[in-house]
């Protein structure tokens, strides 16, 4: 294989100018097929992949990566990843050591099923969300699947590799109802085509989508709050900025000095386990070559670690938990694996506003600071009736909302993570929330 | 990178396949990056991408796929691996399918740099970087200071089975300071990222140390603010990345990718009046040197200057080559993707609002009680079916009695992009633009957003109810 002979060159080529490196080769295969008027009207098809390098010289780091795998464009990598470790400063850097970790097929023959099965199925989708009348354009039905292969060596013993993937439909109607207009999506992430199921991707984005209809104006005012899933979901995405151990080694994480300490609502216990039988997410070791283990991050409501890497551990004086991230084009990072919130005793809501959909993430959200201000879609609750709403913003201070957790719910719904790992979380009830609207 | 010949029989058995057109784009960069945290270098990362997509139309149908073995035998196996998935049976005659006659066009180096993607040392951007840094100390509370530096040089053919052959260079050079202010209380962040399509030439235009001091003057605005107040009101959108609300509420909307699917609120619309009759919106790929600016788009034609919206009433949509066949109106050069792992589709390059009739911006606040300034705008999000819009406020300031008075944080402005071009009652004349990064269906593209001063009689502004 021509990703192991581009490691094998730079590996050696180190050795020989004396620096110490290591190299992720990555490639990928993907198949996308979308869907509409009855039919596939959209494939495509990736054959991807390229080598990374990281460079260690004299306590300093470096990078640099190719898609071509020539040796004079190898060369070039190498030259600059070495070029620039040498504009850093010394600061302890070192290549972890490590050995023969073998290769593992995480997927099988997952995706094997044939491209006409897999057009079948997001026709399927498409044709069961425009068979409802209140969707007016169908703005994407799609199927994807990814396959994965990754060879990892250092010139400190590293070697290993491994193979993964997943499936996944998706639609995002465009659904009507007088002057009333929404648009929403929805995905369902599998390990194996044959666990996806159009009937039940359709009905969920239509259920998620529709039930916005005939939204109306939320008054401004304090609202008790359920948040579901979903909104759950982004919650931990953005307090996992400050459960990185590099944020903590940056100095940007409010949660750096508080390990022991109660910092969430004692109803909160999050893990991260990479060795979960099945995740999505699971995988043999991290980005390193760190053996992966179970972490717990917060046990009723007390941090009990970050997610670290060698580097952020070696930086805090804190335990490498082996959450190295990285893809051949990134630098060293961390990132959860199966992130997961444990289920409570069920919530309910007598009166209050369940927040569906939180959107503008990357813009209204301060991870620094966990200042929130979000535009949400809710459900306005009075009893028994409930209504949609729109139009309002949400505005608070996630460590202080996570303060206020009142419930938590029974059941968990898989979510994409963000930066390749998958998060597990449950309706969330937090009393006297701040809401702008009308 | 690519040889005629090769070129030829790709495209030569697409047809023979069945496609009614086939369109092979070939790209190279070369990136590098450098991040420096308080003056030292955190991160400094290079990069060659390279990568082949080839895309086929059987009709409106569209297939894609790419490779980075840009070998002979990995771009006809790609060919093959298209038809089959299409399921094409037995050779359909295509006229034209061999003896391409191909007409090769260069770019004329209209946005070249002068400062090559070689020259200079490595220390020497880290000399601007430190520079940078030095230039956001102004203050005690000034907490840490972040530099990046962005170098792009990318390298683009285009060759297409109507004969069009298309050869492009983009370089494209960014510098950002990211700076952190605390005084112990609060902490708060400032922001300001200059980019064009130069070289490292960028630092004649922009000195490093007034980029970081211009990011550490918004973090001690940020740092004095008061909670924003919520509720509905007269808003004034500052020039330059103010812009950005329009790009995301009225941009997105005319895109041909959203029109042509019947899933955006402006489809069907040409010719009417959509927006207020201040609003005459221009999307331009031919600014010389601008952030979003090339010769030619991701599909190999020439870039032009787009009226999308003239006083208020819709001239035009952005037009791609899918969308022209879809649709029926001409391609207006827009075709773009992030590189070649994504099949190009109808986008936005250089859009701005044109200067209005308002002399100066300060006639813009007169007569507001109370309202917001928002100066600097952070980036959004919309849904075209709906048009509903969010952004946040990266430096904002009450409007109280026709001035501008206290700076107020944790904005955000909440709309329907239909509504709010309605609601447009003036713009100034001191237009500015600004580089954005736009995330789309293909990819994350460099744009620009500008606009003049723009005064708008009434957001939904979410702060602290």
């Amino acid at each position: 294989m021509n990703y192991e002979r581009a490691k094998d060159h730079v590996l050696r080529r180190a050795r020989a100018l004396g620096v110490d490196a290591e190299v992720l080769a990555t490639s990928t295969r993907e198949l996308t097929l979308a869907a509409s008027g009855g039919r596939v009207d959209e494939i495509s098809h990736a054959d991807q992949g390229g080598v990374g390098v990281r460079v260690v010289d004299d306590g300093r780091v470096g990078y640099a990566s190719s898609e071509a795998l020539d040796d004079a464009s190898l060369d070039w990598m190498l030259d600059e990843a070495i070029s620039n470790a040498r504009l850093q400063p010394a600061r302890g850097a070192e290549l972890p050591a490590g050995g023969a970790l073998g290769r593992s097929d995480l997927i099988g023959e997952g995706l094997s099923a044939t491209v006409e099965a897999k057009g079948a199925a997001v026709v399927a989708l498409a044709g069961a969300v425009v068979a409802d009348a209140r969707v007016d354009a169908l703005f994407m039905a799609r199927y994807a699947e990814t396959e994965t292969e990754a060879v990892l060596g250092s010139t400190r013993g590293v070697d290993g590799g491994y193979r993964n993937g997943y499936a996944m439909l998706m639609a995002s109607p465009v659904m009507k109802r007088g002057d009333s207009v929404k648009q929403g999506w929805d995905v369902d992430v599998e390990k194996e085509f044959h666990q996806l199921d159009p009937t039940r991707t359709s009905q969920r984005v239509l259920e998620r989508v529709g039930r916005h209809l005939g939204a109306t104006p939320l008054r401004t005012g304090r609202y008790d709050a359920m948040l579901e899933p979903d909104v759950t979901a982004t919650l931990l995405r953005l307090l996992l900025f400050s459960l990185s151990g590099k944020s903590v080694a940056e100095g940007k994480s409010r949660l750096a000095a508080r390990i022991g300490e109660r910092i969430v609502s004692e109803l909160i216990t999050l893990v991260d386990d990479p060795t979960l039988l099945g995740g999505l997410a699971s995988r043999p070791f991290d980005a390193e070559g760190t053996p992966a283990r179970r972490t717990p991050l917060i046990e009723g409501g007390v941090l009990q670690s970050f997610l670290h890497n060698s580097d952020t551990a070696r930086r805090t004086g804190q335990a490498n938990t082996g959450h190295a991230q990285r893809s051949y084009a990134s630098t060293l990072g961390v990132g959860p694996s199966n992130l997961i919130l444990e289920v409570g005793d069920g919530a309910s809501l007598d009166d209050g506003v369940v927040v569906t959909d939180l959107m503008g993430v990357h813009a209204g959200a301060n991870p620094i600071t966990g200042d929130v201000s979000l535009q949400g879609l809710g459900l306005r609750v009075e009893g028994e009736a409930a209504r949609p709403v729109e139009n309002f913003a949400l505005s608070f201070n996630l460590f202080e909302l996570l303060e206020r957790v009142s419930a938590v719910g029974d059941a968990l719904e898989w979510r994409p993570g963000g930066g390749g790992g998958m998060v597990a979380a449950p309706m969330l009830r937090v009393d006297a929330l701040s809401f702008a609207g009308a | 990178m690519l040889q005629s010949a090769i070129a030829e029989s790709v495209l030569a058995a697409a047809r023979r396949g069945g496609a009614d057109f086939a369109e092979l784009y070939v790209e190279r960069w070369r990136r590098r990056s450098l991040r420096t945290i308080d003056g030292d270098v955190e991160e400094a990362v290079s990069a060659i991408e390279q990568g082949v997509g080839l895309r086929l139309f059987f009709g409106t149908d569209v297939v894609y796929a790419y490779t980075n073995d840009l070998g002979d035998a990995a771009l006809g196996e790609l060919t093959e691996t298209l038809v089959r998935l299409r399921g094409a049976k037995g050779a359909v005659d295509a006229g034209g399918g061999g003896g391409l006659d191909l007409r090769k066009r260069a770019a004329e180096g209209l946005h070249a740099p002068s400062v090559a993607f070689e020259a200079l040392p490595k220390a020497w951007r880290l000399d601007r970087l430190r520079e940078l840094d030095a230039g956001a100390r102004v203050d005690a509370s000034v907490r840490q200071v972040e530099g990046r530096l962005l170098e792009w040089e990318q390298d683009v053919t285009v060759v297409n089975s109507e004969g069009a052959w298309v050869d492009d260079r983009r370089v494209r050079t960014r510098c950002a300071a990211v700076v952190i202010a605390s005084d112990g209380d609060q902490t708060q962040t400032g922001h300001f990222g200059p980019g064009l399509s130069v070289g490292l030439e960028l630092f004649d235009r922009f000195a490093p140390a007034t980029i970081g001091e211009r990011a550490a003057r918004q973090a001690l605005v940020n740092l004095r603010a008061r909670p924003a107040p919520a509720g509905t009101m007269p808003v004034v959108l500052g020039n330059g990345f103010g812009g950005v609300i329009f790009h995301e509420a009225l941009g997105h909307l005319v895109e041909t990718t959203s029109v042509a699917r019947r899933a955006s609120v402006l489809t069907d619309k040409l010719g009417e009046q959509i927006a207020s009759v201040h609003v005459t919106y221009v999307d331009d790929g031919t600014t010389p040197h601008g952030w979003g600016s090339s010769e030619f788009d991701d599909e190999g034609m020439a870039t032009e200057r787009t009226v999308l919206i003239d006083r208020g009433v819709l001239t035009s949509y952005m037009v791609d080559r899918w969308g022209s066949l879809k649709t029926g109106y001409a391609r207006t050069g827009s075709g773009r993707r992030e590189n070649y792992t994504f099949a190009p589709t109808s986008r936005m390059r250089n859009t701005f609002i044109l200067p209005g009739d308002i002399e100066d911006p300060a006639g813009l606040f007169a007569g507001i009680e109370l309202g917001l300034y928002a100066k600097a705008l952070g980036g959004g999000q919309v849904m075209p079916g709906s048009g509903e819009y969010n952004f946040a406020v990266n430096e904002g300031y009450l409007i109280r009695d026709g001035e501008v008075a206290e700076p107020v944080r944790g904005a955000m402005l909440v709309g329907k992009g239909p509504d709010t071009i309605k609601l447009v009652d003036a713009v100034a004349r001191d237009l500015r633009t600004e580089p954005g990064m736009c995330g789309s269906m293909s990819g994350s593209i460099p744009t620009e957003v500008g606009q003049p001063h723009v005064r708008v009689s009434q957001i939904v502004v979410g702060g602290e109810a």
